[in-house]
Protein backbone atom coordinates (compact mmCIF):
# COMPACT_ATOMS: atom_id res chain seq x y z
CA UNK A 1 0.00 0.00 0.00
CA UNK A 2 1.03 3.53 -0.63
CA UNK A 3 -0.99 6.42 0.57
CA UNK A 4 -0.08 9.97 -0.28
CA UNK A 5 -1.68 13.22 0.79
CA UNK A 6 -5.25 13.56 -0.43
CA UNK A 7 -5.34 16.00 -3.35
CA UNK A 8 -8.17 14.60 -5.45
CA UNK A 9 -11.20 12.37 -5.28
CA UNK A 10 -9.24 9.29 -6.29
CA UNK A 11 -6.89 9.88 -3.38
CA UNK A 12 -9.84 10.25 -1.05
CA UNK A 13 -11.26 6.97 -2.34
CA UNK A 14 -7.93 5.23 -1.72
CA UNK A 15 -7.86 6.48 1.85
CA UNK A 16 -11.41 5.35 2.51
CA UNK A 17 -10.73 1.95 0.93
CA UNK A 18 -7.76 1.71 3.28
CA UNK A 19 -10.01 2.76 6.17
CA UNK A 20 -12.45 -0.06 5.44
CA UNK A 21 -9.58 -2.49 5.19
CA UNK A 22 -8.09 -1.12 8.40
CA UNK A 23 -11.31 -1.47 10.36
CA UNK A 24 -11.71 -5.00 9.10
CA UNK A 25 -8.07 -5.92 9.82
CA UNK A 26 -8.72 -5.46 13.53
CA UNK A 27 -11.67 -7.84 13.56
CA UNK A 28 -9.96 -11.25 13.10
CA UNK A 29 -7.46 -10.57 15.94
CA UNK A 30 -10.25 -9.35 18.21
CA UNK A 31 -12.54 -12.27 17.41
CA UNK A 32 -9.77 -14.86 17.77
CA UNK A 33 -9.01 -13.51 21.23
CA UNK A 34 -12.70 -13.22 22.09
CA UNK A 35 -13.69 -16.73 21.14
CA UNK A 36 -10.53 -18.29 22.55
CA UNK A 37 -11.97 -17.47 25.98
CA UNK A 38 -13.54 -20.68 27.24
CA UNK A 39 -17.32 -20.33 27.13
CA UNK A 40 -18.55 -19.20 30.52
CA UNK A 41 -15.16 -18.01 31.79
CA UNK A 42 -13.80 -14.47 31.92
CA UNK A 43 -17.19 -12.90 31.37
CA UNK A 44 -15.93 -9.36 31.99
CA UNK A 45 -13.05 -9.67 29.54
CA UNK A 46 -15.39 -11.39 27.10
CA UNK A 47 -17.80 -8.48 27.17
CA UNK A 48 -15.07 -5.86 26.85
CA UNK A 49 -13.64 -7.62 23.79
CA UNK A 50 -17.04 -8.28 22.30
CA UNK A 51 -18.16 -4.66 22.63
CA UNK A 52 -14.98 -3.46 20.92
CA UNK A 53 -15.28 -5.98 18.08
CA UNK A 54 -18.90 -4.97 17.48
CA UNK A 55 -17.88 -1.31 17.37
CA UNK A 56 -15.15 -2.08 14.84
CA UNK A 57 -17.91 -3.47 12.64
CA UNK A 58 -19.81 -0.24 13.16
CA UNK A 59 -16.68 1.69 12.13
CA UNK A 60 -16.26 -0.48 9.06
CA UNK A 61 -19.82 0.28 8.03
CA UNK A 62 -19.37 4.01 8.67
CA UNK A 63 -16.22 4.03 6.52
CA UNK A 64 -18.18 2.26 3.76
CA UNK A 65 -20.93 4.88 4.10
CA UNK A 66 -18.41 7.69 3.67
CA UNK A 67 -16.85 5.99 0.63
CA UNK A 68 -20.28 5.46 -0.90
CA UNK A 69 -21.19 9.09 -0.19
CA UNK A 70 -18.24 10.38 -2.22
CA UNK A 71 -18.97 8.09 -5.14
CA UNK A 72 -16.63 5.20 -4.33
CA UNK A 73 -17.39 1.49 -4.32
CA UNK A 74 -16.66 -0.52 -1.19
CA UNK A 75 -15.44 -4.02 -2.05
CA UNK A 76 -14.43 -6.44 0.69
CA UNK A 77 -13.75 -9.22 -1.78
CA UNK A 78 -10.71 -7.80 -3.59
CA UNK A 79 -7.62 -10.03 -3.35
CA UNK A 80 -5.54 -9.13 -0.32
CA UNK A 81 -8.40 -7.41 1.48
CA UNK A 82 -7.98 -9.79 4.41
CA UNK A 83 -4.36 -9.63 5.53
CA UNK A 84 -2.29 -12.69 6.31
CA UNK A 85 -1.43 -12.46 9.96
CA UNK A 86 0.93 -11.33 11.39
CA UNK A 87 0.16 -8.15 9.51
CA UNK A 88 0.90 -4.46 9.54
CA UNK A 89 -2.13 -2.20 9.78
CA UNK A 90 -3.15 -0.69 6.44
CA UNK A 91 -2.70 2.89 7.62
CA UNK A 92 1.06 2.61 7.52
CA UNK A 93 1.84 2.05 11.19
CA UNK A 94 5.15 0.32 10.77
CA UNK A 95 6.46 -0.14 14.30
CA UNK A 96 4.35 -3.19 15.11
CA UNK A 97 2.59 -6.12 13.53
CA UNK A 98 -0.74 -7.55 14.57
CA UNK A 99 -0.96 -11.22 15.49
CA UNK A 100 -4.04 -13.38 15.50
CA UNK A 101 -3.65 -15.06 18.84
CA UNK A 102 -5.36 -16.34 21.97
CA UNK A 103 -6.61 -14.04 24.70
CA UNK A 104 -3.44 -13.19 26.62
CA UNK A 105 -1.45 -10.28 27.96
CA UNK A 106 0.51 -10.20 24.69
CA UNK A 107 -2.72 -10.00 22.70
CA UNK A 108 -4.04 -7.12 24.80
CA UNK A 109 -0.72 -5.30 24.48
CA UNK A 110 -1.06 -5.52 20.71
CA UNK A 111 -4.64 -4.27 20.94
CA UNK A 112 -3.39 -1.27 22.92
CA UNK A 113 -1.06 -0.46 20.04
CA UNK A 114 -3.93 -0.78 17.56
CA UNK A 115 -6.08 1.58 19.60
CA UNK A 116 -3.36 3.89 20.84
CA UNK A 117 -4.15 7.59 21.14
CA UNK A 118 -2.69 10.01 18.64
CA UNK A 119 0.92 10.99 18.92
CA UNK A 120 1.37 13.77 21.39
CA UNK A 121 -1.55 12.63 23.48
CA UNK A 122 0.59 10.41 25.67
CA UNK A 123 3.51 12.40 27.04
CA UNK A 124 6.53 10.35 27.90
CA UNK A 125 5.80 7.53 25.48
CA UNK A 126 5.88 9.62 22.38
CA UNK A 127 9.56 10.26 22.00
CA UNK A 128 10.28 6.59 21.46
CA UNK A 129 7.56 6.19 18.89
CA UNK A 130 8.45 9.44 17.16
CA UNK A 131 11.99 8.20 16.78
CA UNK A 132 10.76 4.96 15.28
CA UNK A 133 8.41 6.81 13.02
CA UNK A 134 11.22 8.93 11.63
CA UNK A 135 13.26 5.83 11.00
CA UNK A 136 10.45 4.48 8.86
CA UNK A 137 10.19 7.70 6.92
CA UNK A 138 13.86 7.42 6.03
CA UNK A 139 13.33 4.85 3.36
CA UNK A 140 12.43 1.90 5.58
CA UNK A 141 10.92 -0.79 3.39
CA UNK A 142 7.39 -1.68 4.32
CA UNK A 143 6.23 -5.28 4.27
CA UNK A 144 2.49 -4.83 4.56
CA UNK A 145 0.41 -6.42 1.83
CA UNK A 146 -2.77 -4.70 2.90
CA UNK A 147 -4.26 -2.20 0.53
CA UNK A 148 -4.13 -2.51 -3.25
CA UNK A 149 -0.76 -1.18 -4.21
CA UNK A 150 -0.79 2.16 -5.94
CA UNK A 151 2.25 4.34 -5.87
CA UNK A 152 2.17 7.94 -6.97
CA UNK A 153 5.68 9.00 -7.95
CA UNK A 154 7.00 12.19 -6.50
CA UNK A 155 4.77 12.11 -3.46
CA UNK A 156 5.95 11.17 -0.03
CA UNK A 157 4.23 8.13 1.38
CA UNK A 158 2.03 8.77 4.35
CA UNK A 159 2.59 6.86 7.54
CA UNK A 160 0.36 7.41 10.50
CA UNK A 161 1.24 6.81 14.10
CA UNK A 162 -2.35 6.06 15.05
CA UNK A 163 -5.71 5.31 13.54
CA UNK A 164 -6.97 8.61 14.92
CA UNK A 165 -4.39 10.55 12.90
CA UNK A 166 -5.24 8.53 9.81
CA UNK A 167 -8.86 9.62 10.10
CA UNK A 168 -7.76 13.17 10.75
CA UNK A 169 -6.01 13.13 7.38
CA UNK A 170 -9.20 11.84 5.78
CA UNK A 171 -11.22 14.59 7.42
CA UNK A 172 -8.77 17.24 6.23
CA UNK A 173 -8.92 15.75 2.73
CA UNK A 174 -12.70 15.87 2.79
CA UNK A 175 -12.66 19.50 3.85
CA UNK A 176 -10.07 20.44 1.22
CA UNK A 177 -11.97 18.75 -1.59
CA UNK A 178 -15.28 20.14 -0.37
CA UNK A 179 -13.82 23.66 -0.45
CA UNK A 180 -12.82 23.04 -4.08
CA UNK A 181 -15.81 21.11 -5.35
CA UNK A 182 -18.65 22.04 -3.02
CA UNK A 183 -21.42 19.52 -2.51
CA UNK A 184 -20.55 17.87 -5.83
CA UNK A 185 -18.06 15.94 -3.71
CA UNK A 186 -20.96 13.95 -2.28
CA UNK A 187 -22.04 12.48 -5.59
CA UNK A 188 -22.86 9.02 -4.28
CA UNK A 189 -26.29 7.42 -4.44
CA UNK A 190 -27.95 7.99 -1.03
CA UNK A 191 -29.79 4.66 -1.48
CA UNK A 192 -26.45 2.92 -0.83
CA UNK A 193 -26.23 4.24 2.72
CA UNK A 194 -26.60 1.77 5.57
CA UNK A 195 -28.71 3.71 8.04
CA UNK A 196 -29.71 3.07 11.65
CA UNK A 197 -32.67 0.97 10.48
CA UNK A 198 -30.23 -1.83 9.61
CA UNK A 199 -28.14 -1.79 12.75
CA UNK A 200 -28.73 -2.69 16.33
CA UNK A 201 -27.10 -3.59 19.60
CA UNK A 202 -23.97 -1.48 19.63
CA UNK A 203 -22.73 1.63 21.32
CA UNK A 204 -23.16 4.65 19.11
CA UNK A 205 -25.50 4.77 16.19
CA UNK A 206 -25.03 4.08 12.55
CA UNK A 207 -25.61 7.18 10.45
CA UNK A 208 -26.17 7.81 6.79
CA UNK A 209 -23.50 10.02 5.21
CA UNK A 210 -24.74 12.49 2.63
CA UNK A 211 -22.78 15.70 3.19
CA UNK A 212 -19.73 17.15 4.88
CA UNK A 213 -21.42 17.48 8.27
CA UNK A 214 -22.53 13.84 8.40
CA UNK A 215 -19.14 12.66 7.08
CA UNK A 216 -17.38 14.56 9.84
CA UNK A 217 -19.82 13.21 12.43
CA UNK A 218 -19.07 9.66 11.27
CA UNK A 219 -15.32 10.24 11.52
CA UNK A 220 -15.72 11.78 14.94
CA UNK A 221 -17.65 8.75 16.14
CA UNK A 222 -14.99 6.35 14.82
CA UNK A 223 -12.11 8.31 16.33
CA UNK A 224 -13.66 8.92 19.71
CA UNK A 225 -14.94 5.38 20.16
CA UNK A 226 -11.65 3.88 19.19
CA UNK A 227 -8.53 5.52 20.25
CA UNK A 228 -9.42 9.12 20.58
CA UNK A 229 -7.44 11.97 19.09
CA UNK A 230 -7.47 13.67 22.44
CA UNK A 231 -6.23 12.37 25.74
CA UNK A 232 -9.67 11.74 27.16
CA UNK A 233 -10.46 8.38 28.67
CA UNK A 234 -14.17 8.97 28.23
CA UNK A 235 -15.64 10.58 25.11
CA UNK A 236 -18.24 13.33 24.95
CA UNK A 237 -21.00 10.75 25.35
CA UNK A 238 -19.39 9.34 28.47
CA UNK A 239 -18.28 6.18 26.69
CA UNK A 240 -14.85 4.80 27.46
CA UNK A 241 -12.47 4.59 24.47
CA UNK A 242 -11.25 1.18 23.30
CA UNK A 243 -7.68 1.86 24.35
CA UNK A 244 -8.66 2.39 27.96
CA UNK A 245 -11.11 -0.52 27.94
CA UNK A 246 -8.27 -2.85 27.03
CA UNK A 247 -5.90 -1.21 29.48
CA UNK A 248 -8.35 -2.10 32.27
CA UNK A 249 -7.71 -5.79 31.57
CA UNK A 250 -3.95 -5.40 31.98
CA UNK A 251 -4.26 -3.17 35.04
CA UNK A 252 -6.97 -5.36 36.58
CA UNK A 253 -9.20 -2.44 37.47
CA UNK A 254 -11.97 -0.38 35.86
CA UNK A 255 -11.65 3.29 35.06
CA UNK A 256 -14.15 5.69 36.49
CA UNK A 257 -14.82 9.34 35.74
CA UNK A 258 -12.06 11.61 36.92
CA UNK A 259 -9.30 8.99 36.79
CA UNK A 260 -5.89 9.81 35.39
CA UNK A 261 -4.58 7.70 32.54
CA UNK A 262 -2.84 4.55 33.68
CA UNK A 263 -4.36 4.85 37.17
CA UNK A 264 -7.89 3.46 37.20
CA UNK A 265 -9.59 3.55 40.59
CA UNK A 266 -12.83 1.67 39.88
CA UNK A 267 -13.62 -1.84 41.03
CA UNK A 268 -11.39 -4.78 40.18
CA UNK A 269 -11.63 -6.61 36.86
CA UNK A 270 -11.24 -10.33 37.41
CA UNK A 271 -9.19 -11.84 34.59
CA UNK A 272 -8.31 -15.53 34.35
CA UNK A 273 -5.58 -15.63 31.72
CA UNK A 274 -5.63 -19.45 31.83
CA UNK A 275 -9.32 -20.03 31.05
CA UNK A 276 -8.49 -19.91 27.37
CA UNK A 277 -8.20 -22.35 24.47
CA UNK A 278 -4.46 -22.20 23.71
CA UNK A 279 -5.05 -21.52 20.02
CA UNK A 280 -2.11 -21.46 17.66
CA UNK A 281 -1.00 -17.92 16.84
CA UNK A 282 -1.35 -16.90 13.18
CA UNK A 283 -2.47 -20.40 12.16
CA UNK A 284 -2.37 -21.35 8.48
CA UNK A 285 -4.16 -24.09 6.58
CA UNK A 286 -0.79 -25.75 6.11
CA UNK A 287 -0.71 -26.34 9.89
CA UNK A 288 -3.49 -28.89 9.43
CA UNK A 289 -2.79 -32.16 7.59
CA UNK A 290 -4.16 -32.19 4.07
CA UNK A 291 -7.28 -34.31 3.77
CA UNK A 292 -7.93 -34.26 7.51
CA UNK A 293 -11.31 -33.38 8.93
CA UNK A 294 -9.63 -30.51 10.75
CA UNK A 295 -8.31 -29.10 7.47
CA UNK A 296 -11.80 -29.43 6.05
CA UNK A 297 -13.22 -27.57 9.05
CA UNK A 298 -10.70 -24.74 8.65
CA UNK A 299 -11.47 -24.50 4.93
CA UNK A 300 -15.19 -24.45 5.69
CA UNK A 301 -14.58 -21.57 8.07
CA UNK A 302 -12.64 -19.60 5.47
CA UNK A 303 -15.40 -20.16 2.95
CA UNK A 304 -18.04 -19.02 5.45
CA UNK A 305 -15.95 -15.95 6.33
CA UNK A 306 -15.52 -15.15 2.63
CA UNK A 307 -19.28 -15.49 2.16
CA UNK A 308 -19.78 -13.07 5.02
CA UNK A 309 -17.50 -10.49 3.36
CA UNK A 310 -19.27 -11.03 0.03
CA UNK A 311 -22.63 -10.46 1.69
CA UNK A 312 -21.35 -7.24 3.31
CA UNK A 313 -20.06 -6.12 -0.08
CA UNK A 314 -23.52 -6.62 -1.60
CA UNK A 315 -25.00 -4.63 1.28
CA UNK A 316 -22.51 -1.80 0.60
CA UNK A 317 -23.04 -1.91 -3.17
CA UNK A 318 -26.71 -1.09 -3.29
CA UNK A 319 -28.54 -3.83 -1.38
CA UNK A 320 -28.58 -2.40 2.15
CA UNK A 321 -31.17 -4.96 3.26
CA UNK A 322 -28.46 -7.64 2.94
CA UNK A 323 -26.79 -6.01 5.93
CA UNK A 324 -29.21 -7.70 8.32
CA UNK A 325 -28.35 -11.09 6.88
CA UNK A 326 -24.61 -10.35 6.98
CA UNK A 327 -24.79 -9.49 10.67
CA UNK A 328 -26.79 -12.69 11.22
CA UNK A 329 -23.94 -14.52 9.52
CA UNK A 330 -21.65 -13.40 12.34
CA UNK A 331 -23.69 -15.49 14.77
CA UNK A 332 -23.20 -18.53 12.58
CA UNK A 333 -19.48 -17.83 12.36
CA UNK A 334 -19.30 -17.78 16.15
CA UNK A 335 -20.26 -21.47 16.22
CA UNK A 336 -17.56 -22.26 13.66
CA UNK A 337 -14.99 -20.41 15.77
CA UNK A 338 -15.80 -22.59 18.75
CA UNK A 339 -15.82 -25.79 16.72
CA UNK A 340 -12.32 -25.06 15.44
CA UNK A 341 -10.84 -23.70 18.65
CA UNK A 342 -11.87 -26.78 20.65
CA UNK A 343 -9.59 -28.98 18.51
CA UNK A 344 -6.23 -29.83 20.08
CA UNK A 345 -3.42 -30.07 17.53
CA UNK A 346 -1.39 -32.46 19.65
CA UNK A 347 1.47 -30.01 20.30
CA UNK A 348 -0.19 -28.25 23.21
CA UNK A 349 -1.94 -25.74 20.99
CA UNK A 350 -5.42 -25.74 19.53
CA UNK A 351 -6.57 -25.05 16.00
CA UNK A 352 -7.68 -21.57 14.95
CA UNK A 353 -9.25 -19.93 11.91
CA UNK A 354 -6.64 -19.01 9.30
CA UNK A 355 -8.47 -16.27 7.34
CA UNK A 356 -6.92 -17.41 4.07
CA UNK A 357 -9.82 -16.16 2.01
CA UNK A 358 -10.23 -16.55 -1.73
CA UNK A 359 -13.26 -15.36 -3.60
CA UNK A 360 -14.09 -17.69 -6.44
CA UNK B 1 -8.28 -41.77 30.61
CA UNK B 2 -6.56 -39.56 28.07
CA UNK B 3 -5.29 -42.65 26.26
CA UNK B 4 -8.90 -43.74 25.69
CA UNK B 5 -9.99 -40.49 24.03
CA UNK B 6 -8.90 -41.36 20.49
CA UNK B 7 -10.64 -44.72 20.67
CA UNK B 8 -13.71 -43.10 22.16
CA UNK B 9 -13.82 -40.58 19.30
CA UNK B 10 -13.38 -43.34 16.70
CA UNK B 11 -16.24 -45.29 18.27
CA UNK B 12 -18.34 -42.14 18.50
CA UNK B 13 -17.80 -41.36 14.80
CA UNK B 14 -19.22 -44.77 13.95
CA UNK B 15 -22.09 -44.45 16.43
CA UNK B 16 -23.17 -40.92 15.47
CA UNK B 17 -22.25 -40.51 11.81
CA UNK B 18 -20.46 -37.22 12.54
CA UNK B 19 -16.74 -36.66 11.92
CA UNK B 20 -14.30 -36.67 14.79
CA UNK B 21 -13.59 -33.02 14.01
CA UNK B 22 -17.26 -32.13 14.39
CA UNK B 23 -17.50 -34.20 17.57
CA UNK B 24 -14.50 -32.45 19.14
CA UNK B 25 -16.02 -29.18 17.99
CA UNK B 26 -18.81 -29.63 20.51
CA UNK B 27 -16.24 -29.45 23.30
CA UNK B 28 -17.97 -32.37 25.01
CA UNK B 29 -15.80 -35.40 24.11
CA UNK B 30 -13.86 -35.49 27.38
CA UNK B 31 -16.99 -34.94 29.45
CA UNK B 32 -18.89 -37.76 27.74
CA UNK B 33 -15.98 -40.18 28.05
CA UNK B 34 -15.55 -39.30 31.72
CA UNK B 35 -19.28 -39.60 32.42
CA UNK B 36 -19.63 -43.00 30.78
CA UNK B 37 -16.41 -44.35 32.27
CA UNK B 38 -17.28 -43.06 35.72
CA UNK B 39 -20.58 -44.97 35.63
CA UNK B 40 -19.78 -48.24 33.86
CA UNK B 41 -16.19 -48.50 35.07
CA UNK B 42 -12.93 -48.47 33.19
CA UNK B 43 -13.04 -52.22 32.50
CA UNK B 44 -16.29 -52.05 30.56
CA UNK B 45 -15.17 -48.92 28.71
CA UNK B 46 -11.87 -50.49 27.65
CA UNK B 47 -13.68 -53.62 26.45
CA UNK B 48 -16.10 -51.44 24.50
CA UNK B 49 -13.29 -49.55 22.79
CA UNK B 50 -11.45 -52.83 22.04
CA UNK B 51 -14.57 -54.33 20.45
CA UNK B 52 -15.06 -51.17 18.40
CA UNK B 53 -11.43 -51.26 17.27
CA UNK B 54 -11.86 -54.89 16.26
CA UNK B 55 -14.96 -54.00 14.23
CA UNK B 56 -13.02 -51.25 12.46
CA UNK B 57 -10.00 -53.43 11.80
CA UNK B 58 -11.92 -56.41 10.46
CA UNK B 59 -13.95 -54.31 8.02
CA UNK B 60 -10.89 -53.00 6.18
CA UNK B 61 -12.49 -49.63 5.44
CA UNK B 62 -15.72 -51.10 4.05
CA UNK B 63 -18.47 -48.97 5.59
CA UNK B 64 -21.22 -51.59 5.31
CA UNK B 65 -19.04 -54.29 6.77
CA UNK B 66 -17.95 -51.96 9.54
CA UNK B 67 -21.57 -51.32 10.47
CA UNK B 68 -22.38 -55.04 10.42
CA UNK B 69 -19.37 -55.83 12.62
CA UNK B 70 -20.27 -53.04 14.99
CA UNK B 71 -23.77 -54.45 15.33
CA UNK B 72 -22.39 -57.93 15.93
CA UNK B 73 -19.56 -57.10 18.32
CA UNK B 74 -20.97 -54.06 20.14
CA UNK B 75 -24.64 -53.31 19.71
CA UNK B 76 -25.91 -56.86 20.22
CA UNK B 77 -23.58 -57.53 23.12
CA UNK B 78 -25.51 -57.60 26.43
CA UNK B 79 -22.73 -55.84 28.31
CA UNK B 80 -21.48 -53.35 25.68
CA UNK B 81 -24.61 -52.61 23.64
CA UNK B 82 -26.55 -50.60 26.25
CA UNK B 83 -23.45 -48.54 27.01
CA UNK B 84 -22.96 -47.76 23.30
CA UNK B 85 -26.62 -46.74 23.05
CA UNK B 86 -26.18 -44.42 26.01
CA UNK B 87 -23.14 -42.86 24.33
CA UNK B 88 -25.28 -42.15 21.25
CA UNK B 89 -27.86 -40.49 23.48
CA UNK B 90 -25.22 -38.29 25.13
CA UNK B 91 -23.90 -37.08 21.78
CA UNK B 92 -27.35 -36.31 20.44
CA UNK B 93 -29.13 -34.77 23.42
CA UNK B 94 -26.35 -34.12 25.93
CA UNK B 95 -27.82 -36.24 28.72
CA UNK B 96 -26.92 -39.53 30.38
CA UNK B 97 -29.91 -41.84 30.85
CA UNK B 98 -30.00 -44.55 33.48
CA UNK B 99 -28.91 -47.91 32.06
CA UNK B 100 -31.61 -50.61 31.65
CA UNK B 101 -32.50 -52.62 34.74
CA UNK B 102 -31.14 -55.95 33.37
CA UNK B 103 -27.77 -54.29 32.73
CA UNK B 104 -27.61 -52.84 36.23
CA UNK B 105 -28.51 -56.17 37.78
CA UNK B 106 -25.97 -58.07 35.72
CA UNK B 107 -23.05 -55.64 35.63
CA UNK B 108 -23.27 -53.51 38.73
CA UNK B 109 -24.92 -50.31 39.85
CA UNK B 110 -23.32 -46.90 40.11
CA UNK B 111 -24.68 -44.12 42.32
CA UNK B 112 -24.09 -41.78 39.38
CA UNK B 113 -26.23 -43.86 37.01
CA UNK B 114 -29.29 -41.67 36.98
CA UNK B 115 -30.75 -39.37 34.32
CA UNK B 116 -28.75 -36.16 34.19
CA UNK B 117 -27.52 -33.44 31.87
CA UNK B 118 -23.79 -33.90 31.40
CA UNK B 119 -22.66 -30.25 31.26
CA UNK B 120 -24.15 -26.76 31.08
CA UNK B 121 -23.65 -26.67 27.30
CA UNK B 122 -24.13 -30.34 26.40
CA UNK B 123 -27.77 -29.86 25.45
CA UNK B 124 -27.17 -26.93 23.10
CA UNK B 125 -24.11 -28.73 21.69
CA UNK B 126 -26.21 -31.85 21.07
CA UNK B 127 -25.95 -33.35 17.60
CA UNK B 128 -29.71 -33.45 17.27
CA UNK B 129 -29.62 -29.79 16.24
CA UNK B 130 -27.36 -30.09 13.21
CA UNK B 131 -29.04 -33.42 12.44
CA UNK B 132 -32.46 -31.79 12.08
CA UNK B 133 -31.11 -28.56 10.59
CA UNK B 134 -32.22 -26.26 13.37
CA UNK B 135 -30.73 -24.10 16.07
CA UNK B 136 -31.32 -25.14 19.69
CA UNK B 137 -34.42 -23.42 20.98
CA UNK B 138 -33.61 -20.50 23.22
CA UNK B 139 -29.86 -20.77 22.61
CA UNK B 140 -27.38 -19.79 19.90
CA UNK B 141 -29.42 -16.79 18.75
CA UNK B 142 -29.13 -16.18 15.02
CA UNK B 143 -29.36 -12.39 15.15
CA UNK B 144 -32.05 -9.77 14.83
CA UNK B 145 -34.52 -10.36 12.02
CA UNK B 146 -33.01 -13.70 11.05
CA UNK B 147 -36.28 -15.42 11.97
CA UNK B 148 -37.61 -14.13 8.67
CA UNK B 149 -35.05 -16.23 6.79
CA UNK B 150 -34.45 -19.96 6.45
CA UNK B 151 -32.30 -21.35 9.28
CA UNK B 152 -28.60 -21.30 8.57
CA UNK B 153 -26.92 -24.13 10.36
CA UNK B 154 -23.19 -24.52 10.71
CA UNK B 155 -22.04 -27.35 8.44
CA UNK B 156 -22.10 -30.71 10.18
Amino acid sequence: MSLTKITDKAGLHRHLEAAIQLEHATIPPYLNALYSIRPGANTEAFHILRAVAVEEMLHLTLAANILNAVGGTPDLTVPGFVPLYPAYLPDGETDFQVDCQAFSRAAIETFLKIERPAEGATPGVDTIHKGRKRAHHNGHKRHGTAVRARHVPGHEEEHFYSIGEFYQAIEEGLERLHAEMGDALFSGDPARQIGPEYYYSAGGGLMAVTDLASAKAAIRLISEQGEGVTDNIFDYEGEIAHYYRFEQLLLGRYYQKGDARGRPTGREVAVDWDAVFPIKANARLSDFPEGSALRQGAEDFNRAYGDFLALLTRAFQGEPAMFVEAVGGMFQLKELYYQIMRQPLGDGTHAAPTYEISHG
Amino acid sequence: MADMLDGFLALSEALTGFTGQRLRGTGQAEAYLATATGIVGEGVMRDLLLAAAEARASSGGDTEKHEAELRRLVMSDDRLGPVARNIIRMWYVGSWYQLPKPWREAHGQSPRDHDHVVSPISYTEGLLWPAIGANPAGAKPAGYGMWAMPPRIAPG
